[in-house]
């Protein structure tokens, strides 16, 4: 169990509605996360879960609804509230990290300066203090001594760990994890959670995006079942073992 | 008959006429290639703006070399009111053409850079044209080089066409002498084994360029530009991994 923050949310989601033409993927979206709150979103294929973590850092714009994140309003509004002051995308995205299932590294560039390039341009580090924070990120995921490998000599486990790496590098408050194991051959799994374990007893706020539900059932103090754009059940630990949905149980006894 | 020894007699003017011709091409690669990629990212913008670059690059596209630099030297500079010299209306008109080509090289180089690279940086918190010039740009260069150096190939040898205005590159210096010696066997097969030999030479420094550009970096001459930012590396994995 994981100290969290209570008093005010660090991301609060709010009738967070997403269409992409007429189709309507998100039908309003109630969320809130705590400062230090493992958050698992799992729900079935299309239901709208990687729409949700995208809205968070606006790689999907909503297109209504509330997104407050530390305080600040990035959403385009509730429909009858008055819209107030908005912060902008580039500021939101310096405050939340994000991994990726296909990892996205740079291929063009080394796993060191993979992590380098946006501390320098997003952090404005020079690039020696660059090199060593990176070398001390790649550290923190067991993988220094791949700093001059590049990506495609490393493994898919080794690639998403530099990913996560390069997004922790940059101090976020909260992370997104998108089935960050989805991509990777089943033995190499394992070395990716236990990154995402070390990253959680650090005290991160973490959304993660998962079928890997043994894992979820470990850290997710929070648990959101999805479906169909909403979410239909949600609970704190033992949620696997307590949901009254039958959909969710449905979902939880198929995925075991 | 052949008199073979007139090509290392008058080497010096054949090899001189190459150096204009390769002179030419340089300054419209560089050009084209700047150009391309402006015509490419407005190509691949809104309406609006990327009918202008499909209009350019449909039309330049499909105008021949030799009707380009007499377009340009005899009708623009009287357009123009300006008067340009053989050298300048060879770049401008090699230019104007290649640029239409590298634009679809260009083009077809940043589609296939898969868009989690630029969701990923945009994630990250870079700016657009960060993303852009230190995520997209390299990897699209490098996806484009083999083809821009065979579009360089492709200038040099439409330099050929610009004996017509008088530009002393290979044809042209060839054809002084046959005229003065009447064996026009053995000098264009001097010619055209200059162009040859050219094409051949190009071919391998793309290919360098390519091997240092490679990921990781391939050959001699990479791995030694690369040398010191290793150490650098390794010192570092040194100094953090005790
Ligand atoms: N850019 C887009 N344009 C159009 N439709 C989209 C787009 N992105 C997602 N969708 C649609 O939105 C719906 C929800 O997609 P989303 O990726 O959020 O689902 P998911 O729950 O993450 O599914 P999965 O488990 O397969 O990753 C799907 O029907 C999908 O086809
Ligand atoms: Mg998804």
């Amino acid at each position: 169990m994981s100290a969290t923050d209570r008093t005010a949310p660090i991301v609060e989601l709010r009738g967070i509605r997403k269409s992409f033409g007429e189709l309507e993927v998100l039908r309003g979206i109630d969320l809130e996360i705590f400062a230090g709150e493992h958050v698992v979103i799992f729900g079935p294929s299309g239901s709208g879960k990687s729409t949700v973590l995208r809205s968070i850092n606006l790689l999907e714009p909503p297109t209504s609804g509330s997104l407050k994140v530390a305080g600040v309003e990035y959403g385009p509004g509730v429909p009858g509230e008055k819209a107030g002051r908005r912060g902008k995308p580039l500021e939101l995205r310096r405050t939340v990290g994000m991994v990726f299932q296909q990892f996205n590294l740079f291929p063009h560039l080394t796993a060191l300066d993979n992590v380098a390039l946006p501390l320098r341009s997003v952090r404005g580090v020079r690039r020696a203090d660059a090199q060593v924070r990176s070398a001390e990120a790649l550290r923190r995921v067991g993988l220094l001594q791949r700093a001059a490998h590049y990506p495609q000599q490393l493994s898919g486990g080794q690639q998403q760990r530099v990913a996560i790496a390069r997004a922790l590098a940059l101090d976020p408050k909260v992370m997104l994890f998108d089935e960050p194991t989805s991509a990777l051959d089943p033995e190499l799994v394992g070395e990716v959670l236990k990154t995402m374990r070390e990253v959680a007893e650090t005290g991160m706020t973490m959304v993660v995006v998962t079928h890997e539900l043994s894992f979820a059932r470990e850290i997710g103090d929070l648990n959101v079942f999805m479906e169909d754009g909403v979410v239909v059940d949600s609970g704190p630990r033992g949620f696997f073992e307590e949901t009254t949905s039958p959909r969710a149980r449905e979902f939880i006894m198929a995925v075991r | 008959m052949y008199d073979w020894g007139l090509i290392w007699q008058h080497h010096g003017i054949l090899v001189n006429g190459l150096l204009v011709a390769f002179k030419v091409s340089l300054f419209a690669l560089v050009i084209s290639v700047v150009g391309g990629l402006a015509l490419a990212m407005m190509r691949m913008s809104r309406p609006p703006v990327s009918w202008i670059a499909v209009a350019y690059i449909n039309i330049f596209r499909g105008v021949p070399a030799l009707v380009s630099v007499i377009w340009v030297y005899f009708g623009v500079s009287l357009l123009l009111g300006v008067d340009f010299s053989v050298f300048e209306a060879g770049v401008i008109a090699l230019s104007l053409l290649y640029s239409a080509f590298m634009a679809e090289i260009f083009r077809s180089a940043l589609s296939a850079i898969p868009n989690g690279h630029r969701e990923a940086g945009h994630a990250l918190g870079m700016r657009p044209i960060r993303v852009f010039f230190s995520v997209i740009l390299p990897q699209a260069v490098k996806i484009a080089l083999p083809n821009i150096g065979s579009m360089f190939i492709g200038m040099l040898k439409d330099t050929s066409t610009f004996t017509v205005i008088g530009l002393l590159e290979v044809v042209r210096v060839t054809q002084n002498l046959v005229s003065q010696t009447f064996q026009p066997f053995v000098l264009y097969t001097a010619a055209a084994a200059i162009y040859v030999i050219a094409a051949f030479l190009i071919d391998l420094v793309f290919r360098l360029i390519e091997g240092a550009y490679a990921s990781p970096p391939r050959g001699a001459v990479s791995r030694l530009l690369r040398s010191r930012r290793q150490r650098r590396i390794q010192s570092l994995m040194a100094e953090l991994g005790s």
